[in-house]
């Protein structure tokens, strides 16, 4: 990237906006297509419960706000699911409130998981954009789609859940913090998007130290070349440096954690407030004295106006934070804190509780992103790999190597962000959430590092193409891209109603997955699939055990039209007509319980994906004895 | 023809990225390789007929991989049954070994010998081998109904009392073995205190079709006695606590112990972590006499019989 092509120079405009527009638009009408048949997951029950409450909160609101503000009001509509904050269950709500008055959807479900659609739609956009700051637009592009097409980020774009619009938002801050650094209007953008990002979900509180880290490259960046010398030059960029995450720390701890831990240091809460002005005043006169001509520059405004002001918004917008704020957040922190491990099966292994082994996220990356998709990334970061050293180690290991004239350090900024999800996944006190959505927010940015590399390989198709004239050199991208993208189109498209059962290739598929002995599925959503199989068993309705299910979803799909609303679910296993197993390794317990309840290990049908078992259906034999013998 | 130069490094460089094309085409073409050899629900149909058709009593039948158990149960699970699907380790009593194999897996209890038959139906691949395994004479478990329970309450004996009404209960992830209608109820306030058979899932997931035995607590032991049981050479008896409360490795052990016409023949202690653990007893004690058979019984005890959800399987065999 040369001086010229750097983030600030590289001009995106309202033409970009339209691409960007046109991909998230295709991008959700193709998700609501898609998503017809698609059963309900055990998570989106939870969150469609917790948004048919809020909704009665907003109808509230809309009736007589002065009775919706009460404590009273508060804690009936919104104590539902309130270890997760309300912004996108909030919006849930407002999509179904929209769709009973307006009839916008052609299935009930699709009204809460629009917003999952639409910030899948947002993501393409921003992706886009920021590939296009950044590498180009041609790299934008192709990030956005490459995005757009790993199995498991479709299937989960889909969902009225947290992993995909969390995802938007962590980007967003990324965006906002990273425009901020050479443009100072975005430094509202920043501060306003991490409030949204926290009241989105929790792994917003991650961001502050990864782009911290970053600032540290920044900083350095900056104070290189600079003329200051002797102690107050040091001291100033020490304080540069660490004064921000001391400053946060400090109020962190004392407006945050001392109320809610009982600690000896009950009235310093005070010292919280103060921190962030000490710390600007700390550097103003050490930059005074050390003649630094610009002091400011050394400051990550984006940052410090991000970490002020999303609390406040976080706890602004979620009305359950309004009353007994700081017993209310300890609850909160306490949940994700001490969060249950889930089972998850690994090579055989079925971890229930840490440490998985520090393999496990990078290995689940490679069986289920496109292979193509990681190896551009990995070409791609190969090829960026001077922009992301230091340059006191760039002088070193390439001493003909140009430092890039990249003031924002995005390369670093890029690297940070798609590792961190990892290596927090990796680390072994990290409690077991199972599923790869939980490093999801690293995509982006593998799908832009593809992005910078099929750049390059079009440069290098053009660079061997014989003199055919123009225009075939102008499709060189198309047809570049379209190979590239031909095998996430076609896996993402095969895994539609099986997204958390499919592995790509370099698993060896489904099949090669199973041998291996990875995690088949886990929500029960795959119930779906069987409606049909059911609605032909039962023709007069009857009773299913739904193993992992829950009954929200279950009712969803009858709401849909794919289920009789005759069949009916029930907890217990001896007494129902059918029950089924969701083919995960710990559920076996249920399979076990059916065999001894009903004296059979037969199961009348069994679900398969790429002929590996998802989900066997049990017929209890009271009722195959009941039926004519004609059936 | 012209002398070869070495590519200048743009064109190394240029040839580098397009490589990156050949992945793109490996990926997809590999896709579709993956989707060709899916094996069809026909398939497996077709393989389940050619085992029914020479299928005699005697006879196992396993899957390899074992993920695809599910499959051959669907099509032979009339023919598996509880005993065999929810068998104790190993093959005794198994006269023939069938295997249905996909994607070129064995099974572990398939043994190094060549097999008698080996036959491709489609993209599986059925084997048979002769196993040359012990008799088995007696099932415990099969024979809960007409054992006798008693469990030890303020140091005395008490019959434990035959159920047979009523349905099963239970089921659920994380409930734990099915209770069974019917079953010897030891202590009706303590509702875990029964003697019967159920399936439990042991530590590595794999099914056992099982007498359950929770111990009662302190010195007080749950006993089960079975009249005329065949003793043949040997005992085995294999254990474990249900899976979900043995992986924690949290809490202390059971006593095991097996008396033959009153004269313990073997102990075992099943601590966690210990997973389905055996132990073979000789039944050629003195206390048996001459008789070819006696009586058997099974007592559990725990000091602290927290989650101390012990199911245990148990045969008599004997050299064929």
């Amino acid at each position: 990237m040369s001086a010229a092509e750097s983030p600030a120079g590289r001009a995106v405009g309202w033409r970009d906006h339209a691409v960007g527009l046109a991909l998230a638009v295709a991008y959700v009408a193709v998700l609501l297509a898609s998503s017809v048949g698609l059963g309900m997951s055990r998570d989106e029950g939870f969150y469609v419960d917790a948004a048919n409450r809020y909704a009665g909160w907003f109808e509230q609101l809309g009736e007589d706000s002065s009775v919706a503000f009460t404590r009273e009001s508060v804690d009936s509509f919104w104590n539902v699911n309130h270890e997760h904050p309300s912004l996108v269950k909030g919006l849930f709500a407002l999509s179904h409130l929209a769709q009973q008055k307006w009839e916008l959807f052609e299935l009930p479900s699709m009204s809460y998981r629009f917003v999952g659609m639409l910030s899948g739609g947002l993501l393409l956009w921003l992706i886009y954009v920021f590939g296009a700051r950044a590498f180009g637009r041609g790299a934008g592009a192709f990030a956005a789609l490459a995005f757009a097409l790993m199995p498991r980020v479709y299937y989960h774009s889909q969902l009225d859940c947290f992993d995909v619009p969390i995802v938007l938002m962590m980007t967003l801050v990324a965006y906002c913090y990273w425009r901020s650094l050479t443009d100072w209007r975005w430094v509202a953008a920043a501060a306003l998007a991490y409030g949204l990002c926290l009241e989105t979900k929790h792994n917003a509180w991650t961001l502050p130290a990864i782009l911290w880290v970053h600032w540290v490259f920044v900083a350095l960046g900056r104070a290189r070349g600079a003329s200051s010398q002797g102690w107050a030059w040091r001291a100033f960029l020490t304080v540069a440096i660490v004064g921000p995450l001391l400053a946060f720390g400090v109020a962190l701890f004392t407006l945050v954690l001392v109320p809610v831990i009982p600690l000896p240091l009950i009235n310093v809460w005070w010292v919280g407030l103060i921190a962030f002005p000490v710390y600007l005043g700390a550097l103003y006169l050490l930059g005074r004295r050390a003649g630094v001509a610009d002091w400011r520059r050394f400051v990550p405004t984006g940052w410090v106006a991000m970490v002020i002001v999303g609390p406040l918004i976080f706890v602004a917008l979620w009305p359950w934070m309004w009353f007994d704020t700081a017993m209310r957040f300890r609850e909160y922190a306490a949940f994700h804190l001490n969060h249950a491990h889930y089972n998850m099966a690994y090579f055989g292994v079925n971890y229930f509780r840490p440490p998985l082994p520090i393999s496990y996220p990078w290995v689940m990356t490679l069986f289920t992103v496109p292979l193509v998709t990681l190896a551009l990334a990995v070409a791609g970061l190969g090829a960026r790999v001077k922009a992301i050293a230091p340059p006191a180690w760039l002088a070193k290991l390439w001493p003909s190597a140009e430092p890039e004239a990249d003031e924002a350090r995005t390369d670093v900024l890029f690297v940070g962000l798609l590792l961190a999800p990892l290596v927090v996944i990796s680390m072994p006190w990290t409690p077991i959430f199972g599923g790869t959505k939980h490093w999801f927010s690293a995509y982006p940015f593998v799908a832009l590092y593809a992005g910078f590399a099929f750049a390059r390989v079009v440069q290098a198709a053009r660079e061997r193409l014989p003199d055919v004239g123009a225009w075939p050199r102008r499709l060189v991208p198309v047809l570049v891209a379209g190979l590239l993208l031909a095998a996430p189109l076609v896996e993402t498209a095969h895994s539609r109603f099986f997204g958390l059962s499919h592995y790509t290739f370099a698993a060896g598929g489904v099949p090669g997955a199973a041998d291996y002995g990875m995690n088949r599925q886990f929500w029960g959503f795959t119930t779906g699939s069987l409606a049909g199989w059911f609605n032909e068993q039962m023709p007069d309705g009857g009773t299913v055990y739904p193993c992992d299910t829950t009954w929200t979803a279950w009712r969803m799909l009858q709401q849909d039209g794919l289920l009789d609303e005759r069949i009916r679910p029930v907890g217990d296993l001896p007494t129902a007509d059918y029950a089924i197993v969701h083919h995960e390794h710990h559920f076996v317990e249920v399979d076990y319980q059916i065999w001894a309840a009903w004296g059979s290990v037969q199961p009348v049908h069994v679900l398969t994906y790429d002929g590996v078992p998802i989900v066997s259906v049990y017929e209890n034999p009271r009722r195959a004895r009941a039926q004519p013998p004609s059936r | 023809m012209a002398a070869d130069k070495p590519p200048s490094p743009s064109r190394k460089r240029s040839a580098a990225w397009l490589a990156l094309l050949a992945i793109a085409a490996v990926e997809l073409v590999g896709h579709y390789v993956i989707q060709a050899r899916v094996i069809a629900a026909d398939d497996w149909a077709a393989a389940a007929a050619r085992v029914r058709s020479e299928w005699r009593e005697g006879d196992l039948i396993v899957a390899a991989p074992e993920w695809t158990d599910p499959l051959l149960r669907r099509e032979l699970g009339d023919v598996i049954g509880l005993s065999m699907a929810g068998r104790d380790d190993g093959v005794d009593g198994y006269e023939r070994l069938w295997t249905i194999s996909a994607r070129g897996h064995l099974p572990p209890e398939a043994p190094e010998a060549e097999p008698e038959l080996d036959e491709e139906v489609g993209p599986l691949r059925i084997l048979r081998w002769r196993l040359d395994s012990p008799r088995v004479l007696y099932r415990f478990v099969d024979h809960v109904r007409d054992a006798r329970a008693t469990i030890d309450l303020g140091g005395q004996a008490r019959p434990c009392t035959w159920q047979s009404q009523g349905r099963p209960r239970g089921g659920g992830l994380g409930a734990g073995p099915v209770v069974p209608a019917e079953r010897h109820v030891c202590d009706p306030r303590r509702s875990w205190l029964w003697v019967g058979e159920t399936v439990q899932d042991d530590l590595h997931l794999q099914p056992r079709r099982c007498v359950w035995q929770h111990p009662a607590g302190g010195e007080d032991g749950i006993r089960v006695t079975f009249p005329s049981v065949p003793l043949g050479e040997e005992l085995v008896l294999g254990g474990d606590y249900y899976y979900e409360h043995e992986r924690n490795l949290e809490h202390g052990p059971t006593q095991v112990s097996v008396s033959l016409n009153g004269e313990v023949i073997a102990e075992m202690t099943h601590r966690d972590g210990d997973g389905w653990k055996r132990l073979v007893a000789s039944t050629q004690v003195p206390a048996r006499g001459e008789a070819r058979a006696g009586e058997v019984t099974v007592e559990v005890r725990a000091q602290d019989p927290t989650l101390r959800t012990f199911c245990w399987s148990a045969y008599t065999r004997e050299a064929r």
